[in-house]
């Protein structure tokens, strides 16, 4: 790895109070997350100071988090290090990473990613995202797809999730945070904690998220207009797995989704909410073994 | 001291409907015949406050029983006609939230010409649950404050030729103001505070400062403001750059005033009935503030009696007068408790008296604004440290 790595980060959680849940910020990691940050480190990617986890062997796959940060999707990305180098970075603005001022769309995020694949140097990847990531997987395959060797989007956002009055995608911001974390996952929620009783870090963190998201996703509402008109350009094989009892995105959006991409696979999860990295890694890391070409190539 | 008299103008009839009063509450539960007798009933109201030596504030709000007034202009604009000598202020226009600029600085510069040049500013970032009404970004909201506030004080104060905008939320090939304002070099522009470091950029710029129903949190918010205006300026602010306000209910006996004053704590009440999403969206505030909040608890915000404690979640007549959110008695208490606490915060000169709030009606509000005007307004003259020089307080300021 030719990154730079960066000296110190001033929002990284380490070591302790990891998993702990801030009602207040509504975007908290369900996973016990400190452990799963140690391996964290620092790089420099396009002048942003970029927090990132690398973990596993094999070919490699950039993991893209949902809006609970790249610590609320660790039992997945623990899963996928079996077979894949994982290359988990926390979005600008999201989790350690710095957030730039003039970043305010998701292209910029897109673009953000494509410059690390550069930086890194990796070629053949399996770009896999997940909600909020999902959403910043399209847009960057849309926009170049050449270091990308497959795709996955897990409950991606993207698309418009509303027309007019008829709204099918929740509005997360009109909801009560408590009933957000809720809708969330079918896992059910750790006791709420008292935000006196988390540590600065943690909740920053959580609140970092919680703006990221704002930030990004408040109007137009977690979707990009002009993106359903892109999707043609994803030229990769692409499977689009989703929570059969997804609250917050559901099924049937998911099933249009995957309709947008020629030739995408769809996979419905059983038992499984939007939170699909916490409700059911274990099948969400079967069905990309499954799929993944450069698995199936190297087992051959 | 100038005394302006302010209603929230409330649809109070819905109050009886559960639940939240902002946001979410559907307007069937509005008559809007009812609404227009209220609204009639406000304006004579504050149309009486200007005969009896009153100036006057509006506010706004959107989506709300609390509040029907959703235009300060508007409502300015018949008070501009209706009324002879009051100063009119709008505190404030949401100007983060506005689409517009330009058309903010038009319906100011109507307002101060209709009224000749009696209009008075309030710019502000408004309340958190306004956005979802809006829709503006809660990220970076006061980024887009302050560009509209540069680009409305730069109308408003433009002499020469017309100009073309290029910012990075607005964008204009032409800036022209017509009609231009009377008042040189613009209309007197308030800011609202609610703590020392939020009223620094306020004294910096040399804007009227105003603090809602804070209580003792007024002292360190004029302090602060006293301290940043000394160090931008070399000299102290006069008293009436700053302005308090409160819910005042005056009779002539303690048990009258008291009655009104529990119709006026409906204000409180209702005020508070929000869902909690809608209190603070992701990115209205810094992160580093919203981790502050979340250690310090709910109570850290609330206004605190004189023993230290927060206010409870319902709240006496008597714990709010102590508080210094309500003023409450006959003439001479309410006197006594505005002399204590203009002397506990450190003086100021403006007291925007909530004079109607709640579900007090038109008669209780009469007698309420009569009793203040002659029995304790003219008392109020002796507290201000120094009587202000009228020629610097509408000065430009470079």
């Amino acid at each position: 790895m030719d990154a730079t790595v960066a000296s110190d980060n001033q929002w990284a959680s380490r070591r302790k109070g990891g998993g702990q849940v801030a009602e207040r910020t509504g975007m908290g990691a369900a996973a016990s997350s400190g452990e799963f940050l140690d391996d964290a480190q620092l790089i420099m990617v396009s002048g942003v100071s970029t927090e990132i986890v690398v973990k596993g062997s094999g070919p490699p796959l950039l993991f893209l988090h949902g809006m609970d940060g790249v610590e609320g999707a660790a039992a997945l990305i623990d899963l996928l290090a079996r077979d894949f180098t994982v290359h988990a970075p926390s979005h600008p603005g999201f989790g350690g990473s710095a957030l730039p001022r003039h970043f305010t769309t998701v292209d910029d995020l897109a673009y953000f990613h494509l410059d690390l694949l550069d930086q890194l140097g990796l070629e053949q990847v399996t770009v896999a995202g997940f909600s909020f990531g999902g959403w910043i997987a399209a847009e960057m395959l849309v926009k170049d797809s050449r270091r990308a060797a497959a795709l996955v989007l897990g409950a991606p956002f993207g698309l418009p999730g509303a027309e007019r009055r008829d709204r099918h995608v929740t509005d997360i911001f009109m909801l009560a945070p408590r009933e957000v974390q809720a809708r969330m996952q079918v896992t059910p929620l750790p006791a709420p904690a008292d935000p006196a009783s988390i540590p600065e870090a943690v909740l920053e963190r959580g609140a970092r998220n919680a703006e990221a998201v704002a930030l990004f996703g408040w109007s137009p509402y977690l979707h990009s207009p002009k993106l359903r008109h892109r999707l043609h350009r994803i030229r990769v094989p692409t499977l689009v797995l989703w929570g059969e009892e997804d609250r917050i995105a559901p099924l049937g959006f998911g099933r249009g989704y995957a309709e947008a991409i020629a030739g995408a696979g769809f996979v419905a999860i059983p038992a499984c909410g939007h939170r699909i990295p916490v409700d059911r890694p274990e099948a969400a890391a079967d069905a990309i073994r499954e799929f993944a070409p450069a698995l199936q190539e190297s087992a051959k | 001291m100038k005394v302006w008299q302010f209603s929230e103008q409330a649809y109070h009839p819905a109050f009886d409907v559960p639940g939240p009063m902002r946001v979410t509450l559907p307007s069937h539960h509005c008559d809007p015949a009812e609404a227009g007798v209220l609204l009639n009933r406000y304006l004579d109201e504050y149309i009486l406050a200007d005969e009896l030596g009153y100036d006057l504030m509006v506010n706004e709000h959107h989506a709300a029983a609390t509040c029907m007034s959703t235009s300060c202009m508007t409502t300015l604009a018949i008070l501009a006609r209706q009324t002879q000598s009051a100063r009119l202020l709008a505190l404030g226009i949401p100007i983060g939230n506005r689409a517009n600029p330009i058309r903010v600085a038009e319906e100011i510069a109507m307002v101060d010409t209709l009224s000749g040049g009696r209009l008075e500013v309030g710019l502000v970032k408004g309340a958190a649950y306004e956005i979802f009404m809006s829709n503006r970004h809660p990220t970076r909201f006061m980024d887009r404050f302050w560009e509209a506030h540069d680009l409305i004080v730069a109308l408003l104060e433009n002499t020469g030729d017309n100009f073309a905008w290029e910012g990075e939320h607005f964008h204009y090939r032409v800036a022209s103001l017509w009609p231009r304002c009377i008042q040189a070099p613009r209309p007197p522009i308030w800011m609202t505070a609610s703590s020392a470091g939020s009223a620094t950029r306020h004294a910096q710029l040399g804007y009227t400062c105003a603090t809602f129903l804070s209580g003792a949190v007024a002292r360190s918010v004029f302090a602060g403001y006293r301290k940043a205006y000394l160090e931008a300026h070399g000299v102290l602010p006069s008293d009436d750059r700053l302005a308090y306000l409160a819910v005042v209910s005056v009779a002539n006996d303690r048990r009258t005033a008291f009655d009104r004053a529990e119709a006026m704590k409906a204000y409180f009440s209702t005020a508070a009935r929000l869902d909690p999403q809608f209190r603070n969206p992701a990115g209205f505030n810094p992160v580093k503030d919203n981790v502050r909040m979340l250690r310090a608890g709910p109570n850290a915000v609330r206004p605190r009696t004189r023993d230290g404690n927060p206010l409870p979640s319902d709240p006496t007549i008597e714990q709010y007068i102590d508080a210094g959110l309500m003023f409450v008695g006959t003439p001479d208490d309410v006197f006594d408790q505005l002399k204590r606490f203009h002397a506990e915060v450190g003086g100021f000169g403006n007291l925007l008296m909530m004079g109607q709030a709640g579900t007090l009606g038109h008669a209780e509000t009469v007698d309420n604004l009569t009793l203040f005007a002659r029995e304790v307004k003219p008392r109020l003259a002796g507290l201000s440290a120094g009587a202000p020089d009228p020629d610097v307080r509408y000065e430009a300021f470079a």
